[in-house]
Parts: C-alpha cells; sequence; structure tokens
C-alpha cells in the first residue's frame, strides 16, 4: 500500500496530445479532473491547478503544479483525489465516504459532495466523537469482516459549517485554492481515532428534502449500486481491475449494514442526527 | 426473436446475485444494470442455457401469471436485454 510521490518543477499544463478517456465534472458541468492516458501510465489533469501521473501498479506518484498554485493545494489535491485513486489502482477498496468511531466501531456516510459528510463527521467529532476520515474512505477485508483504516487527521467545512461546529480559534491548515473549504487539523476538540476499526454501518446521505430524520435499508443491489458511484477508481476501462471490485462489493453488500439516511439540513438538527444514528447503532449491536 | 432461439450471454457481461436481485456488469461500458427477483430468475435460467420457451414453462410453474402476461413480459425483458448487450441471440 506504500505510495512515493515526487514533486517535479512548475509547469505549464500543455495541450494533452489525445483526448481523455475519462473526466470528472462538477454539478454546473465544468471539468475537475481529466483522465488521460499515458503510456502504460495516468495523467491526472486538474485545470489551472496541477498535473499528476500515476504509475500503472498505483504505487509512484509525480506531480506537476501550475506555476503559482500553493503547496497546500497540491496537498490537498493529493490526499483527496490523486492518492484515493492510486490506492484504488493498487486494489484497494476507497470511497468517497467520511467516517466515526462509535462503540470502537467505524460508522461511515457517504454521499455526493454537498451532501454533508464532512458536517456530519465534524459534527460527532465535536461532540465527543473521534473521527476516522473525512473523504477518501478505506476499507480492508479481514479475517471475514472489514475494517476501516484512518486517514488524514482533518476535516474540510464549509464557512458556514465551520461557523457552526467549531470554536473560533480552532486551529486551520493553510487556505486551498480550488475551493471555499477550510481544513482543521485534528486537535482537542476535534478528534481524530488514528486507530482501524470494523465498519458497521454505512449511511448513504439523502439530499435534504426530509422533514425529520429517516432511515431506511437499503437491497444489496441497491447498497451495490451506490457503492460503485461512490468509489475512487482510477480506470473504468480496466476490466480485470472492473471484474475484481464488482466482485469484492458483492461480497460486501451481502451484509445488512447498508442505510439511506436523510434529514433537514439545519445545523440545529444535528444533534437529532446524531442521536438518532447512535441508537440506530446501539439497537444493532444489542440484537447481534 | 423467436422463444426457440438460444440465447448466451456474451463473456464481457458479469452478473452476481444480491439477496433476491442480481446485478449486472457490461465490463466493456462499465455500466451496471439491476433486475428485481423475477428478473433475476429468468437471468438465471437463460445463464443455464435454457431458451426463452423452457424459461416460459418454468416461470408458469413457479409464479401465477397468465401465460400470455407472462410472455409479454419476457419478450420486453429480453428486447431489453439484447438493446444494452447483455445477451445475444442465435437462432435455433
Amino acid at each position: 500500500m506504500e505510495i512515493l510521490l515526487s514533486r517535479q518543477e512548475e509547469r505549464p499544463q500543455l495541450p494533452a496530445d489525445k483526448a481523455p478517456f475519462h473526466e470528472w465534472t462538477f454539478p454546473g458541468g465544468a471539468v475537475w479532473t481529466y483522465f488521460y492516458r499515458k503510456g502504460n501510465d495516468y495523467l491526472l489533469r486538474f485545470p489551472e491547478l496541477a498535473d499528476f501521473e500515476v504509475s500503472s501498479s498505483g504505487d509512484s506518484v509525480r506531480c506537476w503544479a501550475v506555476p503559482g498554485v500553493s503547496d497546500a493545494t497540491i496537498d490537498h489535491l493529493y490526499l483527496n483525489q490523486v492518492l484515493p485513486l492510486a490506492l484504488g489502482k493498487q486494489g484497494e477498496f476507497v470511497f468517497h465516504a467520511s467516517a466515526i468511531e462509535v462503540d470502537r466501531f467505524a460508522v461511515a456516510f457517504m454521499g455526493e459532495s454537498g451532501r454533508g459528510k464532512s458536517t456530519l463527521a465534524a459534527s460527532f467529532a465535536t461532540s465527543g466523537f473521534r473521527f476516522l476520515t473525512d473523504d477518501g474512505l478505506l476499507v480492508k477485508e479481514e479475517g471475514g469482516g472489514y475494517q476501516v483504516l484512518p486517514s488524514h487527521p482533518s476535516i474540510r467545512l464549509w464557512q458556514d459549517s465551520e461557523v457552526a461546529l467549531l470554536a473560533e480559534n480552532a486551529p486551520s491548515a493553510p487556505p486551498v485554492q480550488y475551493t471555499s473549504k477550510a481544513r482543521f487539523l485534528a486537535e482537542d476538540n476535534l478528534v481524530f481515532c488514528g486507530e482501524a476499526r470494523p465498519l458497521r454501518h454505512v449511511y448513504f446521505l439523502g439530499d435534504g428534502a426530509a422533514k425529520r430524520v429517516e432511515l431506511e435499508g437499503l437491497s444489496p443491489s441497491e447498497a451495490l449500486i451506490e457503492l460503485v458511484k461512490h468509489s475512487f477508481l482510477l480506470d473504468i476501462e480496466e476490466q480485470t481491475l472492473l471484474a475484481r471490485h464488482f466482485d469484492r462489493l458483492t461480497r460486501l453488500v451481502s451484509r445488512p449494514i447498508f442505510y439511506r439516511l436523510d434529514f433537514p439540513r439545519r445545523y440545529q438538527a444535528l444533534a437529532q442526527v446524531r442521536q438518532a444514528i447512535l441508537e440506530h447503532a446501539t439497537e444493532e449491536s444489542e440484537a447481534a | 426473436m423467436s422463444f426457440t432461439d438460444k440465447v448466451t450471454i456474451p463473456p464481457q457481461v458479469m452478473a452476481r446475485q444480491v439477496g433476491e436481485e442480481t446485478v449486472i456488469l457490461d465490463l466493456e461500458s462499465g455500466t451496471y444494470y439491476g433486475l428485481d427477483p423475477v428478473g433475476a430468475r429468468i437471468w438465471q435460467l437463460l445463464g443455464e442455457g435454457r431458451a426463452p420457451a423452457e424459461v416460459c414453462d418454468v416461470m408458469l410453474a413457479e409464479y401465477e401469471v397468465s401465460r400470455e402476461d407472462l410472455e409479454r413480459d419476457l419478450s420486453d425483458l429480453l428486447d431489453a436485454l439484447i438493446d444494452k448487450s447483455l445477451i445475444k441471440i442465435e437462432p435455433a
């Protein structure tokens, strides 16, 4: 699972010599990441920010920042986008999700950007619980079970969440240039869990249309499709990796641990959401 | 398409049963499809190499449904599967 990152000299982004095989776009349609093939390797281009070249095995990454882009931005792109993709290329299970620790187990929150993954994680992490990751949830199959590994000890929050959840002087990392989300480092009031924890529940976050907290179990096939949507996969055309990923997801969704969670997006409602999640986790462990 | 035609599943199409349903992955396009329990049973029978007419007989024995309704639903499903290149049809 080792990945070697080497920073190269800054350089402007020259036009690529072929078309990308894949793109990630923002909801408005602007391209956030272009995926190119470069021989057996991959070039990930974040327009106006940086190029990252990932080796075919996913074990080494070279980075070229666009002149003037800050180190914090590069670190951030690497940790939140490139590293999960490289780990995925190595065959690891990596999802767009945050996770917290409840009762020595891990509880994960998955959903598209803006659904509240980070806010929920920060809400728990400022209320006596510890967080395992803000994004890039790494899950290991181990001894017939699934372990969630801790990732970077920081949480990114939009300013409204920051005001609602964190103390005024919470320590933050240097700002990054592509988002107005600030990244907050783990500290006494935002507590990080540095140990792996068995995965208990995964909640897929709804769009906030619910009038109160709503929890509903997902069928295995619904869970599988959701997990596919939230997987970090570098090369969706690589059939061997895709087939292996599919088989492993099939095993994962045979566990009845997947739920849809929706709640009104009001900060005042977060205590109630936390309570519902905790009760749900406790019921399950008593039943087990 | 005739109900006596031979149906095959191309090698780039993977399917796995999850609970009572089946999820199909087309490795060529990277697209996933879901089948409900009835669709999953039909897929299973097709995977055993049964022609649509045989599938129809088995389903009539297992489900409370008229032959007319079943043949229409089966035909719709087969058309959809052919359209997505998830099965191939060869005349018997």
